[in-house]
């Protein structure tokens, strides 16, 4: 695939890059196609018709979703939206400054400190979900909306991705010539360091907004009341249904496709933003 | 790097420890406290008394190491990593391998539907595990599969099946983290080389491959820590096929101890021996490819 | 309540927004539960029971005093584990669905109250058999039934008629019936053995006669490789090792495909099949029937149990005796039962609300007397006591069958697996077990 021209001579299309994305794209729509196509089916055709055949079922699907258990899809989302939301922006505050703290200031234990918050990822979800469960209920706020919001604000990868970022844009010089100037450090955070780190800040918001959304074992656990569940959990209900009872796949694979929804819409909107250059640091300095 | 330039940074007194208190209060609540009580748990077991009926009849005792004997005396779990290790292996070569070329024919010269493909590919990190496995099941499944009667969940294939899962979830990250990386390159960098008479191979595998290996070593920390914690998808497709076990993975053994059969004091231990290997494996790899990791201390 | 949710909601959100290091969280609060002073008893109940909400609102509009709150769970074995785990940690539901199987685990965890006192007059609406599932044997009552699973065969007529055989009155037929099905149509297979649902085989080996667990003086008996559950092991592993019978799980999307195109031709299930099927196979309506389980041996006539749950009243529940009242109406109050049936799909335990079948299900209308043959079968199944780690053996049937099944491999080892990890676990624990 040398693809090398000769100044001078017509340059090629870049065929083998655009067919191997185009490859790539395929492969990672395909099962997205399925999924709309499924949701179009009826409870009598899904498992009757051939695979790709769309239905007729889209619309009593729908309706069957949204009437359920008096529309409480509803809620579900706007749980969804009040946890990764709530969760996603109390994220991005803790972890800027922090990450920005780890950055730009010499002090005692700033190495453990680090270690600390971003060696976190090494626990598994898993493990933390029962003690944390204990724990909430030794405080009465287990099955509350605090219990799977408070243990997600803290995230290493975010942490990590800030203190990165912040050491590659916050030059040393800049902050010094404010504090020659005057400038307390609260201020110099605020109205110097800040809005250079604004693209930080967009990537961590998504990023754990995204991570939130999707996140299904710590509500699981901790919510007992199913008008406080988030998406994953209420469609879990529905597959789940109990063992003398159908699992309600119509109706499964119609919220799939609507959960899917607003994140593809936040995806599209705010691509220019995503970055998720773990080491940008490294490279840009 | 950054870091020369950082050494001469203010000793600030406390308002370092100011800016990050947030961070540590919640690190001491939600981490520090519930690992420590993963801790106790471990250290514990229960004990019943004659039919276990009735009130009182269950007490919780010390159990000292016994839970972490029985954790290492396990073969299951040992055949539980062995698993993973294959799964791992293919997974991480597979996604990252696919993330690398992604993202270097995003960067090639004369690529044509960069947008689309590139959120095309990267759309499934938006997907639930969970749902991404029951897609992926049903298009699997004999009966349903659009493939015809491939026995994709069979023993022999069912790894191979569950990899695919996660390479489709994960591929897309990755190519955007690697890929945003290289477009933090300047142009100016390839221009010499083309005149040099480099091709696009050429500049790939001489300048941006090398470019980018401190962001496939991060990529690769982060996809080994995921891969040892691989739970989701074999307890999602485990409903579906007879080839996978209650404990494939040894983090679902710690769900199945918890959760099925009702052993807190076991899933402690077996947690806390999965954490610590994570650590161990994590900081081996970054000591191995120390030489080539940037600056952190 | 669902304004006074979004309310909630509402406000979080508010104090999300003021809120800036979120270190410790003021409870909110909200969780239901306990007896609130001075006003109504409020209670909540988890279950899995489709439309409860709408049978607990007759209960709250007749009982202002007494207000129960319905917070639907997934069902299974998901449900049994998260409520262990709310008991453990000291927040329960008052109310909870306890499968009969999970009853005695819940008991061992001294998670679910002694309500003998309270359900006095629940006791004569009930038979002898259900009766024993909610007691353990002791004298002690743990839970009123709501629902029981007698088992019987459903057979499609119409294809049984086109490939001309007989509906099998034994085991041996049965096979012979596998046999033939797949000479006259490589495509088709006569039923499939299921290593996902352990309540399914539990409920075959109550039919051949077992008794998995047994409590002589202050020990356990454990004999779940006893000589009944080996025959009935030994039975499907040869079909399956033969060939002749499918091994595709039950409940699974492909099992679904296989019912919906007419490629599975019965199914030993339960008396809860119908709503099953008329979902997942809704293109077959009209062409099941029901016959009782074949037999062991020719004129003997013996059926088991798949499934069925009780409800039953956390320990911890600060409303024990207004929780137990709500009980005992649900599962035995003509009009409750009447919703249960209606609303929830359940299959009463009470005698009163089997005799409330009349209407045949819409899925089976060619079959008018549906409920007369379920009322016939109920009356000759026979269950057996559950252990208090039957999660433990249940978990140990899917892994051991799983791989019999995946192997071809004999199926007697794997009942012997199940025996060897459940008395293991018991020992480990510290079960005093008779020899």
């Amino acid at each position: 695939m040398a693809t090398t021209a000769p100044a001078g001579t017509r340059r090629p299309a870049g065929i083998v890059p655009t067919g191997v994305l185009v490859l790539g794209a395929v492969y990672t729509l395909f099962p997205v196609s399925w999924v709309v196509v499924a949701a179009t089916k009826s409870k009598a055709e899904l498992f009757s018709t051939p695979t790709f055949a769309p239905g007729t079922g889209l619309l009593s699907n729908l309706a069957d979703l949204f009437a359920y258990r008096d529309g409480v899809f509803w809620l579900w989302l706007l749980n969804t939206v009040l946890y990764a939301g709530g969760g996603a922006v109390l994220a991005t505050a803790v972890a800027t400054v922090s990450g920005y703290a780890l950055a730009t200031y010499a002090f005692r234990g700033r190495g453990l400190i680090f270690n600390l918050l971003v060696g976190g990822i090494l626990v598994p979800p898993v493990v933390l979900a029962i003690p944390q469960y204990l724990l909430f209920s030794e405080a009465s706020l287990a099955g509350t909306y605090w219990s799977v919001l408070l243990p997600q604000i803290l995230s290493p990868y975010s942490v990590y991705l800030a203190r990165i970022y912040a050491r590659a844009a916050i030059p040393a010089s800049l902050l010094e010539a404010g504090r020659l100037d005057g400038a307390g450090e609260w201020r110099l955070f605020h109205r110097v360091s800040l809005p250079m780190l604004t693209p930080a800040m967009v990537t961590i918001f998504l990023f754990q907004f995204v991570a939130i959304w999707n996140n299904f074992l710590l509500p699981f656990i901790m919510l007992g009341d199913d008008y406080r569940f988030p998406l994953t959990v209420g469609l879990y209900t529905l597959l789940a249904a109990g063992a003398n009872q159908p699992s309600l796949y119509n109706l499964i694979i119609t919220g799939t496709l609507l959960s899917l929804v607003p994140l593809v819409a936040l995806f599209l909107t705010m691509q220019r933003h995503w970055r998720a250059d773990l080491s940008g640091g490294a490279v840009k300095s | 790097m950054t870091t020369r330039i950082r050494q001469g940074a203010p000793r600030a007194g406390a308002v370092p420890y100011l800016f990050l208190a947030p961070a540590m209060v919640l690190f001491t609540l939600f981490m520090a406290l519930p690992i420590g009580y993963t801790a106790y748990l471990s250290l514990r077991r229960t004990k019943v008394s004659g039919l276990g009926l009735g009130a009182g009849a269950r007490t919780e005792v010390f159990a000292g190491l016994g839970n972490y004997a029985a954790a290492i005396g396990d073969g299951e779990l040992w055949a539980g990593w062995l698993r993973v290790l294959g799964y791992g292996a293919l997974v991480l070569a597979l996604m990252l391998g696919l993330a690398l070329v992604f993202a270097l024919m995003l960067d090639a010269a004369h690529v044509r539907l960069a947008q689309i493909t590139r959120i095309s590919i990267y759309l499934p990190y938006a997907v639930p595990g969970v749902a991404a496995t029951l897609m992926w099941g049903f298009l699997y499944l004999p009966g349903l599969s659009p493939f015809g009667d491939h026995p994709f969940l069979s023993a022999g294939l069912v790894t191979f099946s569950m990899a695919n899962v996660a390479v489709w979830g994960g591929t897309g990250f990755n190519m955007l983290v690697l890929y945003t990386n290289l477009r933090a390159v300047p142009r100016e960098y390839y221009e010499a080389a083309r005149i040099d008479g480099a091709g696009e191979l050429g500049i790939a595998l001489r300048i941006k491959i090398p470019i980018l290996v401190p962001a496939i070593i991060l990529t690769t920390v982060f996809s080994v820590v995921a891969t040892i914690q691989v739970f989701t998808e074999p307890t999602t497709l485990r409903p579906l096929t007879n080839t996978i076990s209650s404990t494939w993975s040894p983090l679902m053994k710690v769900y199945r101890d918890a959760f099925v059969t009702g052993d807190l004091h076991s899933a402690a231990a077996t947690s806390m021996a999965i954490a610590g290997i994570s650590l161990a494996v994590s900081f081996g790899f970054l000591r191995v490819v120390k030489n080539h990791a940037f600056g952190e201390d | 309540m669902r304004v006074y949710q979004l309310a909630t909601a509402a406000i979080l959100v508010a104090a999300l927004g003021a809120a800036c290091s979120g270190g410790s969280g003021e409870p909110s609060a909200t969780s239901g539960g306990g007896a609130a002073s001075g006003g109504p008893v409020t209670l909540t109940y988890w279950t899995w029971v489709p439309n409860m909400d709408k049978i607990v609102s007759v209960w709250n509009q007749a009982h202002p005093d007494i207000q129960v709150t319905v917070s639907k769970q997934a069902g299974g074995d998901d449900a049994a584990a998260k409520f262990l785990t709310a008991a453990r940690a000291g927040n329960p539901p008052d109310l909870v669905q306890a499968e009969y199987q999970m009853l005695p685990s819940f008991v061992a965890a001294g998670a679910v109250a002694d309500i003998k006192a309270e359900t006095a007059k629940a006791r004569g609406e009930f038979g002898e058999g259900v009766w024993g599932l909610v007691t353990l044997g002791t004298e002690a009552v743990y839970a009123v039934p709501q629902d029981s699973g007698p088992m019987m065969l459903y057979y499609r007529r119409d294809l049984f008629d086109k490939y001309g055989i007989e509906v099998p009155k034994t085991w041996d037929e049965y096979a012979e019936a596998a046999r033939a099905v797949r000479r006259k149509d490589p495509k088709v297979f006569l039923g499939t053995f299921s290593s996902k649902d352990p309540g399914w085989f539990a409920g075959l080996a109550q039919q051949a006669g077992a008794q998995w667990w047994s409590i002589d003086g202050d020990a356990w008996k454990v004999a779940v490789d006893d000589e009944a559950t080996r025959k009935v092991a030994s039975y499907w592993g040869g079909l399956v090792k033969e060939g002749v019978i499918d091994d595709t799980p039950y409940f699974t999307p492909e099992w679904n495909k296989a019912l919906n195109d007419g490629r599975l031709l019965t199914w030993p299930s339960a008396v809860w099949g119908p709503g099953v099927l008329s979902s997942n196979a809704p293109k077959a309506k009209g062409k099941w029937a029901v016959a009782p389980l074949p037999q062991w041996n020719a004129g003997e006539n013996h059926s088991g149990f798949w499934g069925g749950s009780s409800t039953a009243v956390a320990a911890k529940s600060a409303a024990r005796a207004a929780a137990a009242t709500f009980a005992t109406w649900l599962n035995t109050d003509p009009q409750a039962l009447g919703l249960l049936i209606e609303e929830g799909a359940v299959y009463p335990a009470s005698t009163k609300g089997a005799a409330l079948m009349t209407e045949a299900p819409g899925y089976f209308s060619n079959q008018p007397d549906f409920w007369k043959q379920a009322a016939a079968i109920g009356a000759t199944a026979r269950g057996f006591t559950f252990g208090p780690d039957v999660n433990v053996t249940y978990n140990a049937y899917r892994d051991a069958f799983d791989k019999a099944v995946a192997d071809r491999s004999d199926f007697t080892a794997a009942v012997r697996t199940m025996q060897d990890t459940t008395v293991a676990d018991m020992r480990k624990t510290g079960f005093t077990l008779a020899q």
